[in-house]
């Protein structure tokens, strides 16, 4: 290690740069892909990317922080239902606005829910955040305020105005405006997993009372760290409100909190690209089998929760990078 | 004075039956490490079977009760011997694998039995009232009453002063230790899961013929008997059963007079506790 040649270094390089392909590679795929699809596979990805984002926020409570929580929907469905009332009852459709608003809101719920989930952690954990979530189901199923046209869902919300008169959304721009939200959150998440604050989170999440030794107030990490995971949350629930330009109670209540789950866990617990590849696996298996036998879905999709536990319980994510990781390994050592 | 006395009653006897179901969780997630959450699906099960043997095809109802433990005991024991043996301490994947169990009993249970509420029912050899003073009280609900309240006094028994018992207890403050003294831990945990699960489904039958059986119980009831779990807290059979008496009590007198908002309270005695006594309020450890 002493003795750094120009050789050493310059035999790095390759292996360097062959941990960034899978990156590179799967973001030309996503922004090339679209454009050969049809719309409706358009609408397909667009809803990945954004139940990506939504994964990708449980995971950084369950996978890094250790917090199994079974009402993570609370704070995508919040921010959903922000968007949709701003619209039924204020006629407040602009990006600016309701996207903000649902996010604090969805911020806001994140923060009160902490406070009452985080008196206890394991299993209670899962039960309190269980409750919760079921809470907040309860009240947008009764609350008439929460229906339109005498169903309980909102319905007809359109996609935001950005401001701009001349421009109007088509199913790929709104693609793209997707993709672009979920290249940020991944970004901010992956600073975040990769800061002193996430390696502390890490340090909770395999034995708190060490933690709490070193000094550190756990309470308050796990707690920030649920309080963020809210607002990703809510951003994904915000764009899905836009995207789906439907909200029900379902999406607020422990179907969905297990749906995102599964994505997590197929795809790979503490890993940011796990609960991406989580969620591109299911929400197409989610489409089809609504297509083929849409009243079979619940069977289907538990069977696979059942499966994938039994025989893949690493997630098929952690599998691929391993696979990734022999490949490049072979390359950069025969290119040497 | 009626009122309060009527009432109460009511929330006994369904606080009785949450309590069936939040001691069989309890005592799963004790012996055995595993967090059940298909609890409630197996008490639907157990609801079905009740229901198509003594409504749809009219028999006796002790059978149905039996039949409908039986059949949630024997999915259980498929459950714990299958899948949930490979899977100690693993939070994560118990809670996907056991939510995968309830879509799976769910879903096959619309198909097998439909998907629309089937209503209360009272069994012909419990129909009547009882009579005492000016108060009339129908004789099902006394019967699930003095049921749910012989098997809390026999599962405390079992767990407090009996041989398994004490294996029990040994099981879940420490399972290695346990073991390394001989005990075929694997043996009792078959059994207490088994028992748990035939519990639920026993419970699913004479909780049927006062609330009747519809597909959404088995994550609606499952909720209930975790509000219960979380104020009563895990590990004695008292604490779970002071929970379910509270939030029986809770809800009938919610019901009564806040018809409306009845369920909110549940989830405000769940918070209130969470507030003072975030173990629970007997909770072990």
């Amino acid at each position: 290690m002493e003795t750094t040649n120009l050789k050493s270094i310059t035999r790095l390089w390759p292996g360097q740069l062959v941990r960034f392909v899978p990156y590179i590679a799967s973001g030309v795929i996503l922004i090339l892909l679209p454009s050969f699809l049809p719309s409706y596979m358009q609408s397909m990805m667009t809803k990945i990317l954004i139940f990506a984002i939504f994964a990708m926020s449980l995971d950084l409570i369950m996978g890094y922080t250790g917090l199994i929580s079974l009402g993570h929907a609370a704070y995508f469905g919040v921010g959903g239902y922000t968007v949709g009332a701003l619209m039924v009852h204020y006629d407040i459709n602009m990006l600016w606005i309701s996207a903000p608003v649902g996010i604090l809101m969805a911020a806001l719920i994140a923060a009160v829910f902490g406070l009452i989930a985080l008196r206890v952690t394991g299993f209670y954990f899962i039960f309190v955040t269980m409750a919760l979530g079921q809470l907040l189901f309860s009240i947008a199923f009764k609350w008439e305020w929460l229906s339109t046209m005498d169903v309980e869902a909102i319905v007809g919300i359109p996609r935001p105005d950005i401001g701009l008169p001349w421009f109007t959304w088509s199913s790929i721009s709104f693609y793209y405006f997707v993709f672009l939200a979920f290249v940020v959150c991944f970004f901010l998440l992956n600073r975040l997993v990769n800061s002193p604050f996430g390696y502390a989170l890490q340090g909770i999440r395999d034995s708190e009372p060490r933690m709490r030794v070193l000094g550190y107030n756990t309470w308050l990490y796990r707690y920030i760290a649920f309080v963020v995971a809210g607002v990703f949350a809510g951003v994904a629930g915000v764009l899905f409100a836009y995207h789906n330009s439907i909200v029900v109670p379902t999406h607020l209540s422990i179907i969905t909190s297990a749906l995102v789950m599964f994505m997590v866990i197929l795809g790979g617990t503490g890993t940011l690209y796990g609960p991406v590849i989580g969620a591109a696996v299911i929400i197409p298996l989610e489409f089809y089998a609504g297509i083929v036998t849409p009243e079979r879905w619940p069977l289907i999709l538990g069977s696979a929760f059942v499966l994938s536990i039994m025989y893949a319980r690493a997630g098929i994510g952690v599998y691929l990078s391993r696979l990734w990781n022999r490949v490049a390994y072979r390359y950069g050592s025969v290119k040497g | 004075m009626e009122f309060i006395v009527l009432s109460m009653l009511n929330g006994l006897s369904y606080g009785l039956i949450l309590f069936l179901l939040a001691a069989g969780i309890s005592l799963i997630y004790g012996v055995m490490g595993i967090l059940n959450l298909a609890h409630g699906a197996l008490y639907m099960v157990g609801a079905y079977v009740g229901w198509s043997i003594a409504v749809q095809n009219g028999l006796n109802f002790w059978l149905a009760v039996l039949m409908g433990g039986l059949a949630a005991g024997l999915l259980g024991l498929v459950m714990e011997r299958v899948f949930f043996r490979r899977l100690y301490k693993q939070l994560n994947e118990q809670v996907l694998l056991t939510f995968g169990f309830i879509y799976i009993l769910t879903n096959l249970s619309i198909w097998i039995w439909g998907a629309q509420f089937r209503a209360s029912f009272t069994a012909p050899i419990l129909a009547g009232s009882f009579h005492v003073g000016g108060l009339t009280y129908p004789i099902a609900r006394i019967t699930v009453i003095f049921i749910g309240l012989i098997i809390a006094v026999g599962l405390w028994w079992l767990q407090d002063k009996t041989r398994v018992g004490a294996i029990v207890r040994a099981g879940m403050d420490n399972k290695e230790m346990t073991m390394s003294l001989g005990i075929n831990l694997g043996l009792v945990s078959t059994a207490v899961f088994f028992l748990g699960a035939f519990i639920a489904g026993f419970a699913g039958v004479i909780g049927a013929q006062l609330m009747g059986v519809s597909p959404t119980l088995s994550v609606d009831i499952l909720l209930l008997s975790m509000v219960v779990l979380v104020i009563g807290g895990l590990g004695s059979v008292q604490g779970v059963l002071l929970g379910g008496i509270l939030i029986g009590g809770t809800d009938a007198f919610g019901k009564a007079l806040f018809p409306e908002l009845a369920m909110f309270f549940i989830y405000l005695a769940m918070i209130i506790v969470l507030a003072v006594r975030p173990r629970g309020l007997l909770g072990r450890r």
